[in-house]
């Protein structure tokens, strides 16, 4: 579909509305207003990044095409330089610890952020381009032309239609505007997350001798084994003087054996492994959010007529055991938005061929490179064996390799791993299944 | 014309500290509720009986996103005058009293966030010599002109009918600030800018940051033999209370005397 007359400059408001000044929202923003389209970024909290609700790590290389030395100026806590992964039983707990001291210098890896610094940041990016920001406004719904295509919002505000030639969704992980745009099939709970997070402040000289951290060098560890009964995982990352503790925890099971998230954190910071580590600590936030982790499994139709959705919108967020990652995905598929639909309107095209140019882009890159590879990935780690059994049996196995139990002479690693194996009830089978589930995911 | 005076402020105010200097995060910063109360009435004094509003503000550059909100609520012209944040209430009053002479009435929140005392309307009044009806808890627009009511000690009210010009100041439950329509947002409002005079060199330079806290109230040791004398002496139980007050005539500073010797005798000033 060509229409023209529907991208006309002089009859839209905008060239484009991007929905949700997030990390994918403003990267959006950033490219459209470089290319010099008229570009209206709106927010509905009182500024970017307000809701507040994130307590992770943030990968920004993908900015390097945006922001050129962006670690001079991003606002982040900490570089981390520490990565570990803990398998946790109710008395056990096994730990590979990573770390690398060259991620703490430029061009850096991770970092800890506070959203309310990290996104205002981005959106101001998007602002000094050109792009307008409005907040404090909630976009409501999707305008339709006459041919069926999207050709604008309305908001919450008087008077507060506004047409532009294609819409960017970045309205997060519960996209009302994709849903109603119809580019999600049937809503399952199964592929949703709820993350609870504590916001724990610490003295900073505290935090880094607990961590084993120094100056703006920080800590990232990843936890198995620690949900409960609930399939899921735990995580703490160190800020400059407070520390985010919290859980992933998958929907179904948790309403399944009705517990409250927040006991189930306080039970994971009385594990003996973690005590030690919040011990004194004050509680300065509690916060939850939903987490779209099916992978691309679930991932909707990612364009419409006169529509793209980028970021949590989309789905695209990355929860594949060892690799957690969102704002990275967020930050690239904005990035690719923008950029298909410069493409789109200097074609005069806005159409879903028009703007296939940001499926091909997502389909080129990490994007979803990384969810077609790992796309057994969310399954295996949310499983129950991973989640269940398998902590204990490696906890198990380690306790029985490093006991010493004279006069009785050391068992051999083949034996103590059979006798494990079968004391907590995984068949060889599912061992050997699930291995090679593992290789096809991550190797 | 009618003016709203609105101050640009954090709106996440640190109790633990005395005097604010440093300008606020701009993520945060923004007017009280008191001050956007100030604005509604000015647009609806407009709306009323015609005219322009004009929004003021008085600090730097980053204070003018709140003359732009004004301007998207309705306020039909906006100006900064240009000073360092922080600057004492005299000096505010003062630099606003240069630029609003002309108005007709002016409004003004009866407080800030950043535990704001409420002198500004009462400096910018006495700047102007005009009428003052300050910390006022409801507005009324009537065919003769506005009755506001004020809020006084002891829960008590006072009804005022105002006579113009004459400077309001309003409780931030007094009225909603209408929501600024999408087209009014996106535009450009055309921001004035005014210089202070000089201005910056009564900026506030404090020698010490200490939590704020209320003066204490001296009162003399309450007479009685026992403990429940004491008691009945302090809090006036079992006795029929009376109110304790005289209505003199004097000259002002004689007045004034008396005033400061009662606030002696009751203990509120050493």
């Amino acid at each position: 579909m060509r229409d023209a007359g529907a991208l006309d400059p002089a009859t839209l408001d905008a060239d484009v509305i991007v929905v949700g000044a997030g990390p994918a929202g403003s990267c959006a923003a950033i490219v459209l207003a470089r290319a010099g389209k008229r570009v209206v970024l709106i927010e509905r909290g009182p500024f970017p990044g307000s809701k507040n609700m994130y307590g992770g790590v943030v990968y920004p290389r993908i900015l390097d095409q945006l922001i050129p030395n962006w670690w001079l100026e991003a606002p982040v806590q900490r570089w981390v330089t520490r990565r570990s992964t803990m398998i946790m039983t109710d008395d056990k707990a096994l730990t590979v610890d990573f770390r690398c001291e060259a991620w703490g210098k430029p061009p850096h890896n991770g970092a800890t952020a506070f959203r309310p610094d990290f996104d205002a940041w981005l959106a101001d990016k998007a602002v000094v381009a050109g792009a307008r920001l409005i907040c404090s406004t909630t976009v409501t719904g999707l305008l339709h032309n006459e041919a069926g295509a999207v050709s604008g919002v309305t908001t919450d505000r008087p008077d507060g239609d506004l047409t532009a030639a294609v819409v960017i969704a970045c309205d997060g992980v519960n996209s009302f505007l994709a849903k109603q745009e119809g580019l999600y099939g049937e809503f399952d709970a199964a592929n949703y997350t709820l993350g609870v997070k504590e916001t724990l402040a610490l003295p900073k000289e505290t935090i880094d001798e607990r961590f084993g951290v120094r100056g703006t060098d920080g800590v990232d560890i990843e936890i198995v084994g620690c949900t409960g009964g609930v399939n899921g995982g735990g995580f703490i990352y160190t800020n400059l003087d407070t520390i985010a503790v919290g859980l992933v925890l998958k929907l179904p099971k948790l309403a399944a054996q009705k517990q409250r998230p927040e006991e189930l954190i306080a039970t994971m910071k009385r594990h003996p492994a973690i005590a030690p580590l919040v011990e004194g600590a004050e509680l300065k936030e509690y916060s939850a959010h939903l987490i779209p982790e099916a992978g691309i499994s679930m991932l909707p139709t990612l364009s419409g007529n006169g529509m793209l959705l980028a970021g949590d919108a989309a789905a695209l967020c990355l929860a594949a055991g060892i690799w957690l990652e969102g704002v990275n995905f967020a930050m690239a598929s904005g990035m690719y938005a923008g950029e298909a639909v410069v493409e789109a309107l200097r074609a005069q095209d806005v159409t879903v061929s028009g703007l296939a140019g940001y499926q091909r882009r997502l389909e080129a890159t990490f994007v979803l490179k990384d969810h077609r590879k790992l796309k057994r990935a969310p399954e295996l780690v949310l499983s129950d064996r991973v989640q269940h059994l398998y902590p204990e049996f490696v906890t198990s196995v380690a306790e029985r390799m490093f006991r010493v139990d004279n006069p009785a002479p050391k068992p051999g690693v083949r034996r103590i791993i059979a006798q494990e194996r079968k004391r907590v009830g995984i068949r060889r089978r599912d061992l050997a299944a699930d291995g090679v589930a593992g290789l096809r995911s991550f190797g | 014309m009618i003016a709203v005076c609105l101050k640009w402020v954090d709106r996440r105010p640190d109790p633990a500290r005395a005097i604010v200097v440093a300008e606020p995060d701009e993520r945060f910063a923004g007017v009280s509720a008191a001050d956007q109360a100030a604005l509604e009435w000015a647009l609806r004094q407009r709306d009323r009986v015609g005219g322009e509003v004009v929004a003021l503000t008085v600090g730097p550059s980053a204070a003018e996103a709140i003359l732009r909100d004004a301007s998207a609520a309705g306020a039909d012209r906006a100006i900064r005058i240009d000073l360092a944040f922080g600057a004492p209430s005299r000096t505010v009053a003062t630099a606003l009293a240069g630029v609003v002479g002309e108005a007709s009435t002016i409004w003004c929140g009866d407080y800030s966030f950043d535990r704001g005392t409420g002198s500004v309307p009462a400096f910018l009044a006495h700047d102007l010599g005009v009428a003052q009806a300050l910390g006022l808890v409801a507005v009324e627009f009537t065919d003769a002109g506005i009755v506001a009511l004020r809020r006084l000690d002891g829960g008590r009210r006072e009804r005022l009918s105002i006579t113009r010009p004459a400077v309001l100041s309003v409780e931030g439950s007094t009225a909603l600030l209408r929501r600024a329509s999408l087209r009014n947002l996106l535009a450009s409002p055309i921001i004035e800018r005014v210089g202070a005079g000089g201005g910056h060199a009564d900026a506030l330079h404090p020698v010490e940051a200490r939590p704020y806290r209320p003066r204490p109230r001296v009162l003399p040791a309450p007479a009685g033999a026992t403990a429940l004398d004491r008691v009945r002496s302090l809090t006036a139980a079992g006795s029929a209370t009376a109110a304790h007050g005289e209505t003199v005539t004097l000259e002002p500073a004689a007045a004034a005397d008396r005033i400061l010797a009662a606030l002696v005798e009751w203990g509120y000033i050493p």
